[in-house]
């Protein structure tokens, strides 16, 4: 192998480019975390995936939505027949889940339960400002029990 | 489904052999991830996590927002696992989830910061790039080597970092945007660049590395000699 680090000029600026465009091995808090999402894949494994359908932060708006608020966030979450829809402000959330059931609403972080609501008769719920970081919404009916995909909701 | 993948701005589009060859090795990692190996899960985690770091970095995101990202990606795919059976729409629904949570979050705007040259310089010039499948004892001295270098870039003046960073940026940086941005005439950048890059060479994290190398070689004395001479 010849001299290194090269002892011409554009050759060792191409290598730093290199070595700059590549950020080394990844963090060791990234790799626990990607190693420990394993752990969620049993533990509601009864809970139909609810999938994130839309977003208003990253959505165009799909033609007759209505929303309470300009300056609120709507996601919806589908699972099949069953929709997960909330809106999401400074205050807090609220959200309705239909087919319309009462039940319980339960908002989880990868570090476990965060807050646990009622879903009233025509399914309606409201919670407080969610945590930041990926968080799941679990939603318990007698009918259904669905569990929204992760995402960031602040 | 929303999270379709778009394989025309996937990393792997116009995959290259060595992609191929181990597509049987991560169809087998998938499923026995799928059907709750821990250790083949892990090694997802490890092959995987550069790339979405790659498409994390291009986004300028600060670390809260990127770890949040990359727990958001992960978390998603063990929901999905059961449905990627292919490695190479695995890379491809990585790069693509990862993208879109890094939209999600600038979109809602929340702690994102504008990007700093000097403190990321990294980040600056992250690109998306695929998975590394070079042999491992060549990845290995060129990983020594690369950081070597990163770590000798990391002991320079600030001004050279800047000088630098812009001058090895993709794509490149006109010298009259060089001159425009770091406050310096156009004729004095040659001048800065040769200096910068000697300081690098003579940086302690290089000169360690010279020495070493140069034994091995057998040219050892007079190298040693001139990096010492040149600090």
């Amino acid at each position: 192998m010849g001299q290194w680090p090269p002892a011409d000029d554009d050759a060792l600026l191409r290598e730093l480019g290199e070595a700059l465009r590549d950020p080394g091995p990844p963090p060791e808090e990234f790799l626990a975390a990607g190693y420990a999402a394993f752990s969620w894949r049993t533990v509601d494994a009864e809970l139909a995936l609810a999938e994130l359908t839309f977003d208003s932060a990253c959505d165009p708006e799909p033609a007759g939505m209505t929303r309470s608020a300009g300056s609120a966030r709507a996601l919806a979450f589908h699972a099949g027949p069953v929709v997960v829809a909330i809106e999401v402000t400074g205050t807090g959330i609220v959200g309705q889940i239909s087919p319309a059931r009462s039940g319980r609403v339960l908002v989880r972080t990868p570090r476990g339960p965060y807050e646990e609501v009622p879903v009233d008769a025509v399914g309606f719920f409201s919670l407080g400002p969610p945590p930041s970081g990926p968080v799941q919404l679990h939603a318990r009916t007698s009918d259904y029990a669905v569990a929204t995909s992760w995402v960031s909701l602040r | 489904m929303t999270e379709r993948p778009d394989p025309a701005t996937s990393p792997e589009a116009g995959s290259a052999p060595e992609v191929q060859a181990t597509a049987e090795v991560l169809a087998g990692l998938v499923s026995a991830a799928a059907d709750g190996d821990e250790f083949a899960w892990a090694e997802l985690v490890r092959r995987y996590t550069p790339l979405v770091l790659s498409v994390i970095r291009s986004h300028r995101l600060n670390r809260t927002d990127a770890a949040d990202v990359h727990q958001t990606v992960w978390l998603r795919l063990v929901e999905h696992l059961g449905r990627v059976r292919e490695p190479a729409a695995l890379a491809t629904w990585l790069a693509t989830t990862t993208r879109r949570e890094c939209y999600r979050l600038v979109r809602v705007g929340r702690r994102t910061q504008p990007f700093d040259p000097l403190d990321d310089v990294e980040a600056s010039i992250g690109a998306l790039l695929p998975p590394d499948l070079t042999a491992p004892d060549e990845n290995l001295l060129r990983a020594e080597r690369r950081q070597a270098l990163r770590d000798g870039f990391g002991q320079l003046p600030a001004r050279c970092r800047e000088l630098l960073s812009l001058l090895v940026a993709d794509p490149p940086t006109s010298y009259r945007e060089i001159a425009e941005r770091l406050g310096m005439p156009i004729g004095s950048i040659g001048p800065s660049q040769a200096r910068c890059l000697r300081k690098l060479r003579n940086s302690p994290a290089l000169a360690a590395f010279v020495g070493a190398s140069s034994d091995a070689e057998g040219s050892g004395g007079d190298r040693d000699g001139a990096v010492a001479a040149g600090r």
